[in-house]
């Protein structure tokens, strides 16, 4: 029998290519440049914070010079979007309401976040007494209409107790104050969730002590719903204060609010429409592309909830 | 049969707990208000000062009015306007709630009619240009603010059509006239409705390609029967679950919309009663919206079996 030729033995050298690895944040991406809709948001957003950046440095007229033209003035070369009541430049007024825009839906969402994190977070994890104290408050809320009591609370901090100056950041308290339970809600299910499984048991039994499985190990893994759950805090938030603004309960008259530009304009809207279109179409807009992120943010960190 | 009532007695008492709390908060919070009602009213001499607080028994420590309050509320007696005396609150605001219950009835309705006719015919006609053209319109229509549409509703109805038809059209906003529900109606139920049916599409996709419905189209039943009995009443669910939070929606909605429109309302009476101080009937209105969201979610899960016989209480 005919021995076989040696066979040269296999290069050992192995060489074949890593893939990537995917970590929540560059899996999510990679859906979410599917999402056209999505896209179309995140064009109209960095459009938003672009134009709040550009208006702390720079607007066509200051937004609050009055009579750089004849008031009531439709759209113009010299002013695109016309003048309003009382002579100020509309586009100018847009772009500063703009920043007050951003200020009030990041602060919000980050005021949000800081407080019902923790929150939530202790009540899935010690569940007992300090998830049934938590939980109630979170219940109570859930039956009223926040919003109401968050117009009250504004109106206590600022005008009559003139504890917070009536701006941005009182908005923002007041918003956060009877919103955070949305977020605390989430986070109380997914660390409740998340606390029976096996990698948080390994950690335990490593030795990890309560707030490094909080931290390390169970707010990682909760970070994506969180993060969805942020973005549309955004949008509720920025549609507060335009409904605080319009009713005059919001920002002081000189501020380039949008809900105040837009009632403004809703008194002389027979003659110049074009006083009111400008600021609610560019808070439909803003509140639209939120909405659109939120909604593929969600679809990205959470794949099996697609529509 | 009896468990349910018995569970719709203990969530009443619950409400009632409930209103009477969040009100509370909001009691001690509008009574941290150093001054009163009275302070802005010129050439009063500190005797009838001191009569009006007295009246309202203002003069009295916090805990006593407070637990003056709580009595009065729980007798249903929410006390006297501060600006206009002897007005007493409880039977103005039954009045005000009549008003904006009559405009919340239809835009409910225009938010669940519309919301699932459009989510119903974009989910059976899936992919063509009746679903794209529905589903677009919900996608955008749902970050509307009722504000925005109310304005584009007050351009189109009160000033354009006017123009247009030279003046055989004619709608002037406020209260009292059949013709002047509509509009507010469908400013405060569109983004609702767009919402329902985004929800409703869904929902449905997901029911027409259940076994039973398939089986349903195979027995040979009429469309009619396998789309409404089969396919929508297991469809319904999560909506149903959404009217909740939707009605809290639409009063908070409404309290905008009727400034906007000037319909007499109880959201009408909130803000012109913070705007001029007058806290009870502020407190007085918060508590009935308190009660209604209550009453109204109740009503939503009561409504909940009748869908799903598989929830019991």
């Amino acid at each position: 029998m005919a021995q076989a030729a040696p066979v040269a033995p296999p290069d050992l050298e192995l060489t074949y290519e890593m893939p990537e690895q995917a970590t929540l944040l560059s899996d999510a991406w990679r859906r979410i440049r599917r999402n056209r809709l999505a896209l179309v948001g995140g064009v109209i957003i960095s459009i938003l914070f672009i134009t709040a950046l550009i208006s702390i440095v720079w607007t066509p007229f200051p937004v609050w010079l009055q009579a750089v033209g004849p008031t009531y003035q439709p759209p113009s070369g010299a002013h695109p979007l016309g003048l309003d009541q009382a002579g100020r430049d509309i586009l100018s007024r847009i772009m500063g309401g703009a920043l007050i825009t951003v200020e009030v839906g990041i602060g919000s969402a980050i005021i949000v976040s800081l407080i019902g994190i923790p929150l939530g977070l202790l009540a899935g994890f010690y569940r007992g007494t300090t998830d049934t104290i938590i939980s109630f408050f979170i219940n109570i809320w859930y039956g009223i209409p926040d919003l109401l009591v968050a117009l009250i609370l504004v109106f206590v901090l600022a005008d009559a107790l003139h504890l917070i100056p009536r701006g941005v950041f009182v908005i923002i308290i007041a918003f956060s104050l009877t919103r955070w339970m949305d977020v605390a809600r989430l986070v109380r299910g997914q660390s409740l969730a998340l606390r029976e499984r096996e990698f948080v048991e390994a950690a335990r039994m490593a030795g990890a002590r309560d707030f490094s499985l909080l931290l390390r190990h169970i707010f990682p893994n909760a970070l994506g719903p969180i993060i969805v759950q942020a973005t549309f805090a955004i949008p509720a938030a920025v549609l507060f204060e335009a409904f605080l603004s319009f009713l005059g309960l919001g920002l002081p008259s000189p501020t380039p609010s949008w809900g105040a530009m837009a009632a403004d304009g809703y008194h002389g809207m027979d003659f110049a429409p074009h006083i009111v279109l400008a600021p609610t179409i560019a808070l439909s807009l803003t509140l639209m592309a939120f909405n659109w992120v939120g909604d593929g943010l969600r679809d990205a960190f959470d794949p099996r909830m697609r529509r | 049969m009896r468990g349910t009532l018995l569970y719709i007695g203990q969530r009443l008492i619950l409400i009632a707990i409930t209103t009477v709390l969040v009100s509370s908060i909001v009691f001690l919070l509008l009574h941290q208000i150093p001054g009163n009602a009275f302070l802005n009213e010129t050439r009063q001499s500190p005797q009838t000062l001191a009569a009006e607080l007295h009246h309202y028994g203002l003069d009295l420590p916090l805990q006593q009015q407070y637990l003056n309050w709580v009595h009065g509320v729980v007798g249903g007696d929410l006390g006297e306007s501060l600006v206009n005396r002897g007005v007493k609150i409880t039977p103005l605001l039954i009045r005000e709630t009549s008003v904006s219950a009559t405009v919340g009835f239809f835009a409910l309705l225009v938010t669940v009619g519309l919301g699932l006719i459009l989510g119903v015919v974009a989910a059976l006609r899936q992919n063509t240009w009746v679903d794209y053209l529905a589903s677009s319109t919900a996608v955008v229509g749902y970050s509307i603010p009722s504000f925005v549409i109310a304005i584009f509703g007050l351009l189109l109805f009160g000033h354009y059509l006017y123009q247009w038809t030279d003046g055989a059209f004619f709608y002037s906003p406020g209260w009292g006239k059949a013709e002047q529900i509509p509009v507010p109606a469908l400013a405060l139920g569109l983004p609702y409705a767009s919402y329902v049916a985004r929800l409703t599409r869904a929902s449905m996709l997901e029911t027409i390609r259940t076994d039973y419905v398939r089986t349903a189209w195979a027995k040979g039943l009429k469309a009619r029967i396998v789309v409404f009995r089969h396919a929508l009443r297991n469809a319904l669910i999560p909506v149903v679950t959404i009217l909740g939070p939707l009605v809290t929606g639409i009063i908070t909605g409404s309290v905008v919309i009727e400034n906007i429109f000037g319909i007499p309302g109880l959201g009408k009476e909130f803000i012109t009663s913070i705007l001029a101080r007058d806290y009870n009937i502020v407190i007085g209105v918060f508590t009935f919206y308190a009660a209604l969201v209550g009453l109204a979610n109740l009503t939503v899960d009561v409504i909940y079996p009748v869908l799903d016989p598989r929830i019991r209480y």
